[in-house]
């Protein structure tokens, strides 16, 4: 930008030396992006040296000598465009947006390249493809824009977990989460709520951010050392531009929609199927027993023929418990931000106010936040420069995060008997809730309360200093403190909280963590063909947390909701941990006139998380490349635009495991009689040291017909070796496990990134872009030979492992069950394969197959985005393919009220098995009280209940229109579009759950929603 | 250049922070755990030797152990009881299906239990400042708390000396016997016990027991007394058959202060007291934190009421597991509607016979949906909370019960086990039985039956005269040459430890 103003300014004085003859020719140059004045775009006439720049509105003043009749205007990352002036003196430029990028600038590490010399495997997701989504948190946002970047959300809590990977599943037992730094701050994304998911990364207002690049490959990402082995995700966030303030409002609002009910049966069809049931057991009272089992059994049962119960079982009416609980929420967002400032200060103030309801009333999630960029140039060496994030959020709790509880409205809704009506005839809630979900949901959710807040601080200072001309040091000291409070209120008018009069629990949590970067950066050139440059470093982070939680009972009405009110105490507890970490890093590069291109990284990391042996570990990485494009034969090449050979080799570490994972301790635990215990909570390793991912990288960035197809291929081999395992320990020795460092895990994988013009004609242009990832996951090796660990055989060589649900829970294995083969015909009862292939009603342990795991294969995106006068049409696809996953809900209601009575799925029940010769997988209807057969495995054992997750889903769709400038600038704004958008409207599965994008168990989680808003940003 | 100096000191001062953050290593990356002390020397104190101690007893309450398995789930293995569906729990161990029996946690659980004590035990000569009192007491508490842990894995993984069946070559043998602390990472990865045969087990549980009667006096009954291991030694002789053991530590149980046989109402109300006055060793529940909640606790495996004091009406527990015909038929047991509406339970309770123990039973609720049932209530919120109970480990009545079959195996003592038997049906409301011979042992066990139903007695009993189990609600017997008599050893165990072999049939 300084640069373009320097240029400009230059310009203007060799334009002014040029006087005299010719005309004057004044103008406006804007940007077809967003149609606002470019200041400080350069206006050549061609074939001269006479030029300007334009002022801060955009506007320009040129003498342009007799016999010159084109103008050169340019502007870094616009096209540049040539203008015949004819007899006009006074012209509108309008310059678009160079989307080929080849001045692009990518963020890496500790540092900026051009995106021509980047030789790792680096993609970059710019703010304003993810601006205005209705999503609480940007790494939500990510899913489907970047290939090897596979993003699902957890549930459809707003502010809820997202489960980011990138590059596959790394690590068993340590985490699997990448990096995250936000202006030079390395956040920890732990989420520690009670009460409800709160994902940290959901403090930043995604708007707020300017660009987002995530560092895939080990060598791009070495220089993070230990903390990189998961990938990086760098976010900068906006900065003031150099011109008068530019004020920029910015409002959607609209609604969430439940984007599946499950189809389950009413009353009458229950009783039915039940009756059907006690009749295969060979009951011989079904009628009685199925009225009893739904609580409908008259006193006088006995006095009562069985056609007389049977027709008030065919009488049952339905009730339809997930529209009551189930409906539309709100969505509404207001920002206003503010840039500016002149040749030494630059500013950027935002505020906004963000507000989202999921399909479960309360459960929502409200936010403000405050962000203040500043920078500084204290003296033409200094310069200093402070970014600041305050953020506040708040959630309404669920009944619980997930979980076949009674009271959770996400799990009993589908599942309660349907006969059951909510309100009694007056109104006031129905108590009297017959079947095993005896209690009445919508009286528990409308009872219970709680909220969980989470406040943050992300900020930091920095100062570059120039002390040399080549040679600057920068000096980061950055700061990420959250505090996370919480409370819960069991109402003691609903069953979990009568038992005990009420309980209210809370929580409290502080987490601080300092970090300080200390570089310096050297550039020089060599006979102006040789550019050498390097970056030595070194940094601290500290990171302590602790927390106090309680729970009291016994309330003396439900109008006392908070903890003080309580009379007995219940629990009371408390923690404290910390870790630091020390490393020094180094960067050298050489390229030899931008043709070949090289980079080695070296960084040297300690950690207290390691045992005292081995806390350091060093992590090198070396970077060629090769741009084919700047040979002599192709350099003139317009069907060749771009094409560039990229390979790289790194080591990066992985240190996400306990604290004290390496210390042999007595904790507290175990007391007894009212007085304290303390037992052994864990085995010392002095050993423990690093995981670390070793990755080689090929890739090819290309550019076609002047770069109208652009993007890159890449394939990577990803080593985890030295894994960070919970070996097993046999229980006899008193332990259960021992952090230690064995095993290998590869991710092997191709990612392919393609961007398209497909047509750019009359003002009509369409652009696509797609991504497509395939990874193959698989374990190398275990440990003493081992071909699976015996605490999990789903863990085993040659199988891939699963996807950990969340930070701090062990990658799961693959599954690895008996093999299901359907009812048999004659009789109705479910088989399954025994090793051999032969049919058995009993499998053993011995009979277990591989069944795959929930971790997709393939995964990615696609968009295409259609421009035409100021409109513009862009539908994002995303797609997943490889999944296999067990379903908790879904299994619940397979069950077909066998087990207990809950209710079934329609489509399962219809596929019940009913007459002999029926070929079907759903096994005919028995209660578990029908001897031998019910002693066999469960309906749901082996294979029958796994799930394929498969899914190509509508993400966005987004329509909006922006005012012609002119329009515009007559009602005084600079700027004015509005738009139309639905977030998750279609979605091709056959997947018979909810959703097939959730992580967990499933059971009791809320789904995602369907999104609709409309907007408008006006700038002024 | 004055502003030039100021800039080089801010550059200075930068580099200085930076360079002194970085000075010592040690201290760089120093962080101590505040809440864990280093294993090494940990229990080199008295305050912290007790405390270790304290640990040991509290395994004995979770799920897997006295929390519920070694009663609940032991008597819906055996022919004591049926299942309503309300929760869906221990259906499968109702229907003795396979692998529904103790599970990996009961294992795990204990042998960490176990390891706690073998470490206590080996720490003793290195504690600084104990007095000689405070050592034999440790010694002795641990001693009996690992003989415990050991004797209930051996009757639950193994064949009972007294019925050990052996299908040709194969020889489960009893459990991994360990005796030794492992507090280090080399022992932990390199130790791979194998299992020793059921004799040796138990003369390890007689050697602590016979250790911890000479070193033990008594501080209560929520912890090891001199008389408590002589009860629990009765206990182990009569499941050995060492049949004069048995009859000798009764004897000096019952001569003991610790526990009072109770009869009459006052046996009712030691069920309704938080401290059952029968107990010679009780596992104790003492705050609702410590409570196992509504889905797994005894309280809500029995019954579906709250507590005995409240409206019946109260949602309380499951009531997964209640009494079967047989049981029902032991009291007198059926449904008796006191008044209207009939649909209000408190309008309901049970007819009973002169058994005292009938009082143990009553209606639960229809708040869980299968109906009204007749339920146990020995465990029903007596700690003044829910859903934590103490747990009698050893009540003295059963020193009597003890006594009377050891002695029915006597040669000559026949007449004194009718005689004991008599005299304890008296304390229950019983008229006295004149029997002998298989007849009267029959009796002995019917007795024991009834005493301690929905205490876990009853499948251990069976399997210790080899006999098999009955149900008729649903019709699924187990005979005692099936291999579902013994669970699986947790199929972790046997992977990661080539010496350790599998029960049959698993």
């Amino acid at each position: 930008m300084k640069k373009v103003l320097l240029l400009g300014l230059m310009l203007l004085f060799v334009g002014a030396a040029a006087f005299a003859q010719g005309r004057v020719v004044t103008g406006t140059v804007t940007s077809g992006e967003d149609r606002l004045p470019l200041p400080g775009a350069s206006v050549l006439v061609k074939g001269t040296t006479i030029g300007a720049a334009t002022d801060l509105d955009g506007k320009f003043s040129l003498n342009v000598p007799d016999g010159r009749n084109v103008l050169v205007i340019s502007f870094t990352g616009f096209v540049d465009q040539e203008i015949s002036l004819g007899n006009r003196t006074q012209i509108v430029i309008e310059l678009q947006p160079d989307i080929s990028s080849l001045g692009e600038v990518i963020v890496t590490g500790y540092g900026t390249t051009p995106k021509r010399e980047v030789t790792g495997a680096v993609s970059s997701v710019k703010g304003d493809v993810i601006a205005n989504l209705p999503l609480q948190s940007f790494d939500r946002a990510l899913q489907g824009r970047a290939a090897g970047v596979q993003v699902r959300s957890a549930n459809g809590l707003p502010g809820g977990a997202v489960n980011i990977r990138i590059r596959g599943v790394g690590s068993i037992n340590a985490g699997n989460e990448p990096l995250f730094i936000i202006d030079g701050v390395q956040l920890n994304n732990q989420s520690n709520a009670s009460f409800t998911q709160s994902n940290p990364l959901a403090f930043l207002n995604p708007n707020d951010i300017e660009s987002m690049e995530i560092l895939k490959d080990a060598a791009s990402a070495a220089i993070y050392g230990s903390q990189a082995a998961n990938g990086v995700v760098i976010i900068t966030t906006k900065r003031g531009k150099q011109g008068k303030a530019r004020f920029e409002f910015n409002a959607f609002g609209g609604q969430t929609q439940p984007m599946k009910y499950l189809d389950v049966l009413g009353g009458s069809e229950w009783y039915n199927m039940r009756k059907e049931a006690w009749i295969n057991s060979g009951n011989a009272l079904p009628e009685a027993n199925t009225l009893s089992n739904m609580a409908r059994l008259p006193a006088n049962w006995q006095t009562l023929t069985a056609a007389d119960l049977d027709a008030i079982g065919q009488g049952l009416q339905t009730y339809d418990w997930q529209r009551e609980v189930m409906g539309t929420g709100k969505i509404q967002n207001y920002e206003l931000s503010v840039s500016g400032g002149d040749d030494k200060t630059t500013f950027f103030l935002s505020g906004s106010y963000n507000y989202q309801e999921s399909s479960f009333k309360p459960v929502d999630f409200e936010r403000g936040t405050v962000r203040l960029a500043l920078s500084h140039q204290a003296t033409p060496r200094l310069n200093i420069e402070t970014s600041i994030n305050l953020s506040t959020f708040q959630q309404n709790i669920p009944f619980a995060v997930g979980g076949a509880f009674l009271g959770n409205p996400a799990f009993s809704s589908s599942a309660v008997l349907p006969h059951n009506p909510i309100y009694n005839e007056d109104g006031t809630f129905n108590t009297a809730i017959g079947g095993v979900l005896g209690q009445n949901v919508v009286l528990v959710n409308a009872y219970n309360s709680g909220l969980q807040r989470t406040n943050t601080v992300v900020g930091n200072i920095v100062a570059n200093y120039k002390i040399l001309d080549n040679l600057v040091f920068r000096s980061l000291f950055g700061l990420d403190y959250r505090l996370l409070q919480g409370e819960s209120y069991r109402d003691p008018r609903t069953p979990d909280g009568a038992g005990v009069v009420g309980r209210a629990s809370e929580q409290s949590d502080w987490r601080t963590r300092f970090i300080t970067t200390q570089t310096l950066n050297w550039n020089k050139t060599f006979n102006s063909v040789h550019n050498v440059s390097g970056i030595f470093g070194l940094e601290y982070v500290s990171e302590t947390r602790q927390g106090l939680s309680g729970a009291g009972i016994g309330f003396p009405t439900f109008q006392f909701r908070t903890i003080q009110s309580s009379a007995t105490p219940e629990s009371i507890s408390g923690f404290w941990t910390g870790y630091k970490r020390a490393g020094a890093f180094i960067s050298g590069s050489y390229d030899y006139k931008k043709k070949y291109l090289a980079t080695i990284t070296a960084r040297y990391d300690g950690s207290s998380r390691f045992g005292a042996n081995n806390q350091f570990g060093l992590f090198p990485s070396i970077r060629v490349g090769w741009n084919i494009v700047e040979e002599s034969f192709l350099k003139n090449s317009e069907a060749v635009s771009d094409l560039k050979l990229r390979a790289s080799y790194g080591k990066t570490g992985n240190d996400q495991i306990g604290n004290f994972a390496a210390r042999g301790l007595y904790g507290g635990g175990g007391n007894y009689a009212g007085q304290a215990g303390i037992r052994p909570s864990s085995l010392a390793n002095l050993n423990l040291g690093w995981e670390s991912n070793v990755t080689f990288n090929l890739g090819l960035d290309y550019g076609f017909l002047s770069n109208r197809i652009t993007g890159s291929l890449d394939v990577f081999d990803r080593r985890t070796r030295d894994l960070l395992l919970d070996q097993p320990i046999i229980w006899t020795n008193g332990f259960s496990d021992i952090a230690n460092n064995v095993g290998e895990l590869q991710n092997k994988g191709i990612e392919f990134e393609v961007s398209t013009i497909n047509i750019d004609k009359g003002g009509f242009r369409w652009n696509t872009s797609f991504n497509f990832t395939y990874i193959k996951n698989q374990i190398i090796s275990l440990y003493d030979d081992l071909q699976f660990l015996p605490a999990n055989p789903g863990l085993a060589v040659g199988q891939p492992v699963g996807n950990p649900q969340n930070d701090g829970v062990a990658a799961p294995g693959s599954f690895f069950a008996a093999t299901y083969a359907g009812v048999n015909p004659a009789t109705g009862r479910p088989m399954w394969y025994d090793i051999n292939g032969n049919i058995t009603y009993l499998p053993l342990a011995a009979d277990r197959q591989y069944q795959g795991s929930n971790l997709a294969t393939t995964f990615g995106g696609l968009n295409n985005t259609f421009f035409y006068k100021g409109f513009e049409l862009t539908a994002f696809f995303t797609y997943e393919y490889g999944a296999v996953v067990t379903d908790g809900q879904y299994s619940f209601l397979r069950e077909n009220g066998t087990r207990l009575t809950l209710n079934a799925l329609r489509e399962v029940h219809d596929r019940r098995w009913t007459t002999p010769g029926q070929i079907t997988d759903i096994p005919r209807n028995l209660t578990t009280n029908a001897g031998n057969e019910a002693r066999g495995a469960g309906r749901n054992s082996g294979s029958a209940g796994l799930l394929k997750a498969d899914f190509i889903r509508l993400a966005q769709l987004t329509f909006a229109y922006s005012f012609s400038p002119t329009l515009v600038r007559n009602l005084g704004l600079t700027r004015a579009r509005i738009y139309a958008q639905g977030l998750n409207l279609w979605t091709y599965t056959d997947y018979p759950g909810y959703d097939p994008e959730f992580v967990g168990a499933g059971t009791g989680q809320i789904p995602m929603t369907k999104n609709y808003t409309i907007g408008v940003q006006i700038g002024f | 250049m004055k502003n030039m100096k100021f800039i080089n000191k801010i550059v200075l001062s930068f580099v200085f922070a930076g360079t002194f953050l970085f000075t010592s290593c040690d201290d760089l990356l120093q962080v101590e755990p505040r809440q864990s002390i280093d294993a090494n020397g940990a229990l080199n104190t008295p305050d912290a030797l007790s405390a270790a101690l304290n640990s040991v007893y509290a395994r004995l309450r979770p799920v897997s152990n006295y929390g519920r398995d070694l009663l609940a789930l032991s008597d819906a293995l055996a022919d004591v009881g049926q299942t309503t569906s309300n929760s869906g729990r221990l259906i499968g161990e109702n229907n003795n299906q396979p692998n529904a029996h103790f599970g990996a946690g009961f294992w795990a659980n204990s042998y960490f239990a176990i390891n706690e004590a073998n470490l206590i035990l080996a720490a003793l000569p290195a504690v600084q400042g104990a007095s000689a009192a405070q050592l034999a007491r440790w010694e002795g508490e641990a001693k009996f708390l690992r003989a415990l842990y050991y004797f209930d894995l051996v009757k639950v993984y193994s064949y009972i000396p007294t019925a050990i069946y052996t299908p040709g070559v194969t020889d489960e043998g009893g459990i991994p016997l360990v005796l030794e602390g492992v507090i280090t990472s080399d022992a932990a990865l390199s130790r791979q016990s194998s299992r020793a045969t059921i004799d040796q087990v138990y003369t390890q549980i007689y050697t602590d027991l016979e250790s911890a009667k000479t070193l033990l006096t008594s501080r209560g009954t929520y912890f090891a007394s001199s008389a408590a291991a002589s009860a629990l030694l009765s206990r182990v002789a009569l499941y050995r058959g060492d049949w004069a053991k048995s009859v000798a530590e009764s004897t000096t149980a019952l001569a003991s202060t610790v526990g009072t046989v109770l009869s009459g109402q006052a046996y009712i109300n030691g069920w309704r007291a938080e401290v059952n006055p029968e107990s010679m060793f009780e596992v104790r529940f003492a705050i609702p934190a410590e409570a196992i909640g509504v889905n797994e606790s005894l309280q809500t495996s029995y019954t579906t009421l709250l507590n005995l004091t409240a409206n019946k009406n109260s949602q309380g527990g499951w009531g997964d597991f209640i009494p079967n015909a047989r049981v029902r038929g032991f009291f007198g047991l059926t449904q008796l509607q006191l008044g209207n509406p009939a649909t209000d339970n408190n309008n309901w309770d049970v007819t009973r016979n002169s058994d005292i123990r009938a009082f143990l039973y009553t209606t639960g609720n229809t708040v869980r949906g299968a109906g009204r049932q007749i339920e146990s209530i020995k465990f029903a919120s007596k700690n003044g909370f829910a859903y934590g109970d103490n747990v009698p480990v050893i009540r003295k009545s059963e020193m009597h019960l003890n006594r009377a079959e050891a002695n029915y195996h006597i040669p000559g003592n026949e007449g004194a086990a009718l005689t004991e038997l008599n005299a304890f049906k008296g304390l229950r409301g019983l008229p006295a039985v004149a029997l002998t011979g298989q007849a009267l042992l029959d009796e002995i066990l019917l007795e024991r039956f009834k005493e301690f139903a929905f205490e876990g007695h009853r499948w251990f009993d069976l399997k210790r005269y080899g006999r098999d189990v009955v149900k008729t609600t649903p019709v699924v017997n187990l005979a005692f040459d099936d291999f579902k008599i013994l669970p699986p050893i947790p199929q972790r165990e046997v992977d990661g430890n080539p010496n350790l072999n599998q029960n049959r049939g698993y």
